[in-house]
Parts: structure tokens; C-alpha cells; sequence
């Protein structure tokens, strides 16, 4: 039985950004990395199945560069048993998604688990688009998953407004975990030290179509204006301010 | 990041006399336990502040003369050319960084004890003083006057020539000029005592004489209390203060501006548990109003929103302070670089003047352990080695304040990886709770300031909800683990003043309880009348009575020392806090002991009473600040039961253990030994402190041979 978890090494930007001279993406000085946070709760939740059902192998597939190989390293201290990499300078989600499934389809995996969103470009798409290109049935935004391993699994959607939808899925699926449905386990300085020894595998990315869009431009948005200053003595702001208040509750 | 525009004003220079500030940061005159007679832990410890942007530092008190000798309390001193030549040292780091250095020239008249010189103070008028024991002065004539007088002259041309730029005509704290200022001091009935102008004759002649002598190059402070709280004998704004601005401003050239006499000082240097930030800006403002000269104030000022709506409000031109620059000696250069997430806030507790009040030992400080230590351990509070086990991975246990200190450092020093792990929910440890104890939500500070640190650290993890056990740490991949599992109040009412438990006392019992049951764990304090055994001694005894009075319960708080919480004496926390034990009803029994503890009753004796007459207070509840005790059950277990020598088979190297699970004291201590555990973790056997620098006078052996042969000499002439 097999689990795939596909993740992404977000960056991680601080309260102060510079951007590259061409202005298409944030300099890398004022960069730092991360397993991306919801990809971290579906690693969780494959970790879990595995520990409920005694068995099951649970493999972290990313698309990017060497750096990239840290967000595995991470799968691999929290527990996960193999770890692919696609050798790709993708940063769409459509092109991220074909270069994984080029990793996924081969593994023939009962279930592939993706984050709802990468914390850094946050298109919510990757695992959608990865779910066509498979040709497997897919739920979305994940809060709580029953399964026992094999035929239909009952998931719970998390819809506005604190709706939940149940809905049954049969597997193989993609699911896209949403945060909150676990605490993700932390790694012991031991296993972050043996994953750093820990065979990735390299896999060859497919010769890509065009990207699905490309940067053309990266900056600050300017304040924006329109606030309303108001004057007057604490008592007449005050009255200002119901009346703008009552004005929007309309 | 670049400052915010904002913030420019602090950054302005200004002119004081003859001088220019470079900018409106100053650190007002503060003790350190060094003065002149340790000159490079004085200079290291000034010029770290200016290197910190500060664009003048003063020294402590700077005694003029031997007749104005605080023994045992250490003063700076400019008596004679020696001490110019140490505090010389001082001003020359100063200016090597461009700021100004400051001289508060100080006669203590009746307040100096005089216990290494011997001499005799004077003063205005023969009243002991209402602060030192037992120390009268010698009533002072004319001739007394003109003599103390050039004390001032000479002790200034002193400071010129160690290099200062600002010398003081020190006032406040009801020192020498202040106290002819004052009714309360001054009962004299010739022109130096009675009518203002006359109260004032000796302060102005004296400013005058030292502007004369030293004034064309040499700027001119004078620092006045505008308020001493004692009614009508007190120093008092209207009737004394501001006639004295506008009386003696032209020759006056910025003024310092407080409030408080030296018996309640804590008004001035004021605890966070009775006052926010900037108390005393009305009267700074006042003085403002009133002089055409530059005003500088203190007022714990850490915020740099509050410091230019001090300026931009005409209460200040210069934002001076003492216990922040204590706690971030880099205060204003990261207002400047924008980085207000790295100042390290006071948090108000006056541990630092505990020092100075217990008689001179070196500065401490909560937030800041590298205060003090700048010299003699050459620590530098914002620049850090890389240690030269970087290569190892560290696991701290327990984030109380000295698990997230050490980890800190740790992760500044660039060790691989510090894994910070918490059985708890979140960082803080003993500082999650007694922040919420009535008064002290500043002292929140210490968890705030290093959880943001830790977070920006990309070395350091921080994990919660672990509870660690010795073999999940045997097998966690460290080779370095620390233990700092903090410790935990007695609940047999085991104490330092029986060395005993006492009889009946077990805090598993429902109404018997400990401070962190009643503030962690919320157990609840069952019936009416609650009795606090306080054989602890500083805050947590009144704390707790406090809270429980407000939470309408009938306290009775239980000493055996003669008054109670006795570090508060040295915080200046006490008079106010008894003020408000008094209000809420709380019944203060002192030289008590309690000797049996039985449901509805504690049994005490007064500690004096041979015969032990049994005192019986009914009670519905018993709280037990007796004593604290390690928690070390889990280094025990690691050094005892595993064995270093199974831990190295697993790789850890090294156990240590730090802060109250090493010995529970002050939180400054259980920071400090975090602090120099990170700081010495790669020195030959980091259990064991490195020696530190002792600035001492070591004999010079041919000097002192030849005065030993001169002394036998005579003894063999038969001279003796």
C-alpha cells in the first residue's frame, strides 16, 4: 500500500522584501525556507494512516531544484519512508502538476495527499490539476479523513461559514489536505540527522509544455488611499464614526 | 531597515553650553558597583551605551570630596588626581564614540556615612539622616559653607581635566544643594535658611562658582527633585522649584529634572508594579515651560513612540534614561536601524538598584545578563562568536526564562541546530504566570522578547507539548543536552527559617496551597480567611496576598523576618507595597513563625519568645511561600540512572543543567546562568564558569618590598 505526499519548499518571506534588479521575483537575500506548512499536514495525516493501518509505505515527491530537497529531508525526519524528486525549474502550478505526475503515476499509489495551497505563490491549483493529469477522482480543502485503506474513503470538506460536507470518495484519489486537521510531529535532531543521509530519488522531468503564466512583474502595492480622516473632539469622532458605521451595515 | 521618519527628532543634535549632543539619547547618572576605583569595568560598561548611539553617558553619583564618602555603598569619586586619572579612561571611550561624557559632582551631607574616610558631613542643619542609620552631620557656619563650596570648584576642574564635558550640581535625591533648598532639611535662620531666596543662596552661589570656574568649556547640569511627597516641609514645585529655574537659568545649562526625595527613591526610579512609562513627565514638562535651557528627564522610557511625543509635546528635549539603557545599552541604534522587534524592553523590577541598595556589588539585570559583564567577562550584549562546537546539535529542555536564554545565545552563536522543547504549550515556563500576578504585567517582557528572537533564529526550533523522558533524550540525536526544568515551590512548607518542614503542612491537601497551584494550575483558595507563610521573602509572598485581598478573601501574611518581603527593600518595591497590603486589609504579622498547620488552624511563635507560647490564627486556607526547591528529578535521572556513559554511547557528549533546576533564585540569575552557559559552551569544561577579569590593585612586589624594609628598617634602629 502506498501513500504519495506531494510537497513544496515555500519561501518564507520576513517584514522586509527586496526584489531582483529585473523585478520578476523577491531577491534571494531576504529569503528563508520552509516545508510548506499545509504540506506538512498531509505528510501528518499519510504518517497517521500508515501508524493506524500498521502498514504502508509513505513517499514525499517534490518538483524543483537541489534546494528543494530540504522540504523532503523534513518528509523524511517526520517519518516518511522514500522521497523523489523531480528535477524541474517549474514554478506554474499546471507545469508543477505534470512534473509530479511524471513521479506519481509511476508509484501507482492507493492515495496522494497535496497541501490546499503553497504558503508563497498560494494558487490553491497544483493538486487539482495533478488529479486530472492522473485521471483520479479528487476532493478538496480537507478537514478530516476516515479510511481504511482500500475502496471508498469519507472525507470532510470545509465549506464557508464552518460548513462541513461529507462526501465519499472512491481511492485511488487526490485529496488536498487543509491545515488544522492535525498537529504535524515534529523531527528529533536524530532523525533530521539520519534523513540528511537518506537516498533521493532523482527523476527526469517531461519535456514541458509552455508554463500556464509567466511573472511579469513583482512589487509593492502602493498605499492605498481613501482613508477617511476624521476631526473633531472624541464626542463628535465618535458620532462620525456610527454614522459611517450604520451607513455600511446597510 | 532604515528608521522610520518619525523617530528623526531623537536623532537631532542639541546644544548644551559650550557642548554639542549628537543626538537627544542620554544615560542619566546610574549606579554599577564600579566608580573610580574599578575605571575599566566603569569605561566598558558607559561606552557600551554609547556605542549603542547614546550621545552622552554620566557616571553614578561622584563623590567631591572624602566628607561625602558612601561606604558601603560605591559611589564614583574625583578626590584627587588618581581618581582623574581612572575616570580619564572612561571619558576617552566615550568620545571615542562620539558622545559626551557626564560628571554628577555629589555631597551627600548627612546621607554620606562616612565609613572608610571617617570624616564628618556636613550639612544645612544637625538632623541624622532619614535614610542611612545613625549618621549627624556637623551643622555647617560660614566658613563651612565656602569650604564645601570649593569642593565643588576643585572636584570640577577635576572632571575638565579627566575629560569630561558636562559636570553636575547634583540636588535630587535630597543631596547636599537640595537640602538648603528644603524646609525639611534646612532649619536654619540665617540668609542660608528660611525665605526662598535664601534656601536657594547656597545652590545658586555654588552653580555660580562652578560655572565661574570651569564653565567656558565645560557645560553645566544641574538635577533637581521637583517633588519630594512630603507636603509641605518637602521640596515643592510652585513654591521652591520653578522660582529656582527662572532664578539661576541663565547660568545653567541643561536641566535634569526628577522627583523624589532619597528615603522613597523608588518614586523616581520607579517599579513597574505602581507606574507606567514617563510618571514623571508633568513636572519635566513644568521645568520646560519655564526655562529657555534644554530639559532632560527619565521616565523608563523604552518606547520610542512615547519618547517623541515627550519632545513633540514640549515636555523634553532630551530623552535620558537609566534601567533601559540598563536592559538595551543599543536602545537608540535600533530605534535607528528600525529594528524595535530587538529591543530588549526594562521590565521595571529594580533588581539593578538592588545591588546599589545591598552596598555596591555590580550591576545586574534581568533582561540583560551581559550588564556588568562587559569588562570582566568581555561580553558584548549584540555581538556573539561562533562557538567552536558549532558543528553540534543542542537540545534545551523546559523554555522557562533560562531554557530560552541559553537557546537564544545558543542560536547566536551559530550552533547547527538548538532544539528548544517544552512540556507546556508555549515558551515561558514560571514567566507565563507571574506576569499575572497584580502589578507586574511588564515583566511579560522577558518571555516576549525572546520568543521573538528564537522565532527569527533559522538554527533554533522551539517545540511544544513534549514532555521529554530520559530516554526519549538519550535517543534524541543531541550531543549536547541541557536541562532547565526550572523548580517548584515547597508543599511541605519546608524553610529557611526552621531549616525544617513544618508539622501538618502538605499542599495535596485542598485548602493548603502552593503559588503555582493557585496561579498555573488555578486551584482555588476555598473559605475567607486565607494565612501566607512567607519565609521567601521578596514578591511572591505580597503578590499573592494582594490578589487575594482584591479577590475579597481575609489575608493574614506571615514573616519571620522583621518586616516583610525584605528584597523589596532593595527594589524600592516595599513602601508602596505596604502601602497597598494596609488599604486592602491584609493583616501583617512579623517575627512569626508557624509551627503546626491543622485544618482551620496555623500555630506560630514570635521568633524571640523563649518560651514558645503557642498563637493560634483560624484560617480557611493556607498558602506556602516558605521555600522553592529544583526541579531535577529528570537530571537525575540522566546522571544517575542512564549514566553519562550509556548517553555517550547514544552519541550526547555532554549533560548540563541550568537555572532553577540548577538552585531557584531570581529570574536575573536563572537568565544569567542560561546566558553563560551559551556563552562558555565550547570553553574546556563549560559546568564551570571561566574566571573572570578581577580589576583589583595587585601589588607591585618591589613597592611594596621596599615599604616592608623601611618598616623593619626601623623597627631594627629601635626607632618603633
Amino acid at each position: 500500500m502506498k501513500i504519495v505526499v506531494c510537497v513544496k519548499l515555500v519561501k518564507v518571506v520576513g517584514d522586509e522584501v527586496e526584489f531582483t534588479a529585473d523585478g520578476l521575483d523577491v531577491d534571494s537575500d531576504y529569503l528563508e525556507h520552509a516545508l510548506n506548512e499545509w504540506d506538512a499536514c498531509a505528510v501528518e495525516e499519510a504518517l497517521r494512516i500508515r501508524e493506524r493501518l500498521g502498514q504502508a509505505e509513505v513517499i514525499a515527491v517534490t518538483a524543483g531544484d537541489k534546494k528543494s530537497e530540504e522540504a523532503l529531508r523534513r518528509c523524511l525526519a517526520m517519518g516518511a519512508d522514500r522521497a523523489v524528486r523531480v528535477d524541474s525549474a517549474v514554478t506554474d502550478p499546471i507545469s508543477t502538476a505534470n512534473a509530479l505526475a511524471s513521479a506519481v503515476a509511476p508509484e501507482s499509489p492507493d492515495l496522494v495527499l497535496c497541501g490546499v495551497q503553497s504558503s508563497d505563490s498560494v494558487q490553491g491549483s497544483t493538486g487539482t490539476a495533478l488529479s486530472e493529469l492522473l485521471g483520479l477522482p479528487r476532493v478538496a480543502v480537507v478537514k478530516k479523513l476516515e479510511w481504511s485503506g482500500a475502496g471508498p474513503a469519507t472525507v470532510h470538506r470545509e465549506l464557508e461559514g464552518g460548513l462541513v460536507d461529507v462526501v465519499e470518495v472512491d481511492t485511488p484519489a487526490v485529496l488536498t489536505i487543509q491545515t488544522g486537521i492535525n498537529q504535524p510531529r515534529y523531527a528529533t535532531l536524530r532523525a533530521i540527522k539520519l534523513a540528511e543521509q537518506q537516498e533521493i530519488t532523482l527523476v527526469t522531468a517531461p519535456a514541458g509544455g509552455d508554463p500556464a503564466y509567466r511573472v511579469r512583474r513583482m512589487f509593492t502595492p502602493p498605499k492605498g488611499e481613501g482613508a477617511q480622516m476624521l476631526k473633531g473632539n472624541p464626542s463628535e469622532i465618535a458620532s462620525q464614526i456610527a454614522v459611517i458605521i450604520k451607513e455600511r451595515l446597510k | 531597515m532604515a528608521r522610520d521618519p518619525k523617530y528623526d527628532i531623537l536623532f537631532e543634535p542639541i546644544k548644551l553650553g559650550p557642548k554639542t549632543m549628537k543626538n537627544r539619547f542620554y544615560q542619566i547618572p546610574h549606579c554599577n558597583g564600579f566608580g573610580s576605583e574599578k575605571p575599566l569595568s566603569q569605561a566598558f560598561f558607559r561606552s557600551m551605551k554609547a556605542e549603542g548611539g547614546y550621545g552622552a553617558c554620566c557616571t553614578e553619583y561622584c563623590s567631591i570630596s572624602p566628607e561625602s564618602d558612601d561606604t558601603h555603598r560605591v559611589s564614583a569619586r574625583l578626590w584627587d588626581d588618581d581618581d582623574v586619572t581612572n575616570l580619564s579612561v572612561m571619558c576617552e571611550m566615550l568620545h571615542g564614540y562620539g558622545a559626551l561624557a557626564a560628571a554628577e559632582l555629589w555631597y551627600g551631607g548627612p546621607h554620606a556615612p562616612c565609613m572608610e574616610s571617617r570624616c564628618v558631613p556636613r550639612a544645612p542643619s544637625q538632623i541624622p539622616s532619614d535614610f542611612e542609620h545613625l549618621t549627624y552631620p556637623k551643622q555647617m557656619d560660614k566658613d563651612d559653607i565656602r569650604a564645601v563650596q570649593k569642593m565643588y570648584v576643585d572636584a570640577a576642574k577635576r572632571a575638565r581635566t579627566a575629560g569630561f564635558d558636562i559636570v553636575y550640581v547634583y540636588g535630587s535625591h535630597s543631596y547636599l544643594p537640595q537640602q538648603f533648598l528644603t524646609p525639611y532639611y534646612n532649619k536654619r535662620t540665617d540668609e542660608y535658611g528660611g525665605s526662598f531666596v535664601n534656601r536657594a543662596r547656597f545652590w545658586r552661589e555654588t552653580i555660580e562658582q562652578v560655572k565661574d570656574a570651569v564653565g567656558h568649556d565645560t557645560a553645566i547640569a544641574v538635577r533637581m527633585s521637583c517633588d519630594m511627597f512630603m507636603g509641605e516641609p518637602g521640596t515643592q514645585l510652585e513654591r521652591d522649584c520653578l522660582p529656582f529655574v527662572e532664578l539661576v537659568d541663565d547660568i545653567v545649562d541643561v536641566w535634569d529634572i526628577n522627583v523624589s526625595g532619597i528615603s522613597e527613591w523608588g518614586e523616581d526610579a520607579t517599579p513597574s508594579r505602581f507606574y507606567p512609562s514617563g510618571r514623571m513627565l508633568p513636572w519635566q514638562h513644568a521645568v520646560k515651560k519655564v526655562s529657555k535651557k534644554p530639559v532632560l528627564g527619565v521616565g523608563r522610557f523604552t518606547n520610542p513612540d512615547l519618547m517623541i511625543s515627550a519632545i513633540n509635546g514640549g515636555q523634553l528635549d532630551i530623552i535620558a534614561t537609566c534601567r533601559p539603557s540598563i536592559a538595551d545599552p543599543w536602545l537608540p541604534r535600533k530605534i535607528d536601524e528600525g529594528r524595535l522587534d530587538d529591543i530588549r524592553e526594562c521590565i521595571g523590577c529594580n533588581v539593578c538598584i538592588s545591588r546599589w541598595e545591598i552596598g555596591g556589588p555590580p550591576v545586574i539585570c534581568t533582561q540583560n545578563a551581559t550588564a556588568g559583564e562587559e569588562y570582566r567577562r568581555g561580553w558584548h550584549p549584540e555581538i556573539f562568536t561562533k562557538a567552536k562546537n558549532a558543528d553540534n546539535d543542542v537540545l534545551v529542555i523546559g523554555a522557562g526564562p533560562a531554557g530560552m536564554e541559553c537557546a537564544m545565545i545558543l542560536g547566536k552563536r551559530g550552533m547547527r541546530r538548538v532544539h528548544l522543547v517544552e512540556a507546556d504549550d508555549d515558551m515561558g515556563g514560571i514567566m507565563r504566570w507571574i506576569p499575572q500576578l497584580p502589578g507586574l504585567g511588564e515583566w511579560g517582557r522577558i518571555v516576549n522578547y525572546r520568543k521573538i528572537q528564537i522565532n527569527k533564529l533559522k538554527n533554533v526550533e522551539f517545540h511544544a507539548n513534549q514532555r521529554l523522558d530520559a530516554n526519549a533524550i538519550k535517543t534524541y540525536g543531541a550531543e549536547i543536552v541541557i536541562v532547565a526544568t526550572g523548580g517548584y515551590w515547597a508543599t511541605d512548607g519546608l524553610n529557611g527559617a526552621t531549616h525544617d518542614v513544618i508539622a501538618g503542612a502538605d499542599a495535596s491537601l485542598s485548602w493548603q496551597l502552593t503559588p503555582e497551584q493557585i496561579m498555573a494550575e488555578g486551584k482555588k483558595v476555598p473559605g475567607k480567611k486565607v494565612l501566607i507563610v512567607d519565609n521567601d521573602g521578596y514578591f511572591m509572598g505580597v503578590s499573592l496576598a494582594e490578589k487575594l485581598a482584591m479577590e475579597g478573601k481575609k489575608v493574614t501574611i506571615m514573616s519571620h523576618q522583621a518586616h516583610i518581603a525584605k528584597y523589596m527593600d532593595f527594589t524600592l518595591e516595599s513602601p508602596n507595597q505596604n502601602r497597598k497590603l494596609h488599604k486592602l486589609g491584609v493583616e501583617i504579622v512579623v517575627e512569626h513563625y508557624p509551627t503546626k498547620i491543622e485544618q482551620g488552624k496555623v500555630h506560630a511563635v514570635h521568633v524571640f519568645d523563649e518560651e514558645a507560647h503557642d498563637k493560634v490564627w483560624e484560617v480557611d486556607a493556607v498558602v506556602l511561600v516558605t521555600q522553592r526547591r529544583s526541579n531535577e528529578a529528570l537530571y537525575r535521572e540522566l546522571k544517575d540512572k542512564v549514566g553519562f556513559s550509556e548517553l555517550k554511547k547514544e552519541g550526547v557528549n555532554a549533560v548540563y543543567r541550568i537555572g532553577d533546576c540548577v538552585a531557584p533564585r531570581l529570574i536575573a540569575d536563572a537568565i544569567f546562568d542560561g546566558h553563560r552557559l551559551a556563552r562558555e559552551i565550547d570553553s574546556p569544561n563549560p559546568e564551570e564558569p571561566l574566571p573572570y577579569k578581577r580589576e583589583r590593585r595587585v601589588i607591585n612586589m618591589a613597592g611594596a618590598k621596599a615599604e616592608i624594609d623601611e618598616h623593619m628598617a626601623a623597627i631594627h634602629a629601635g626607632v618603633r
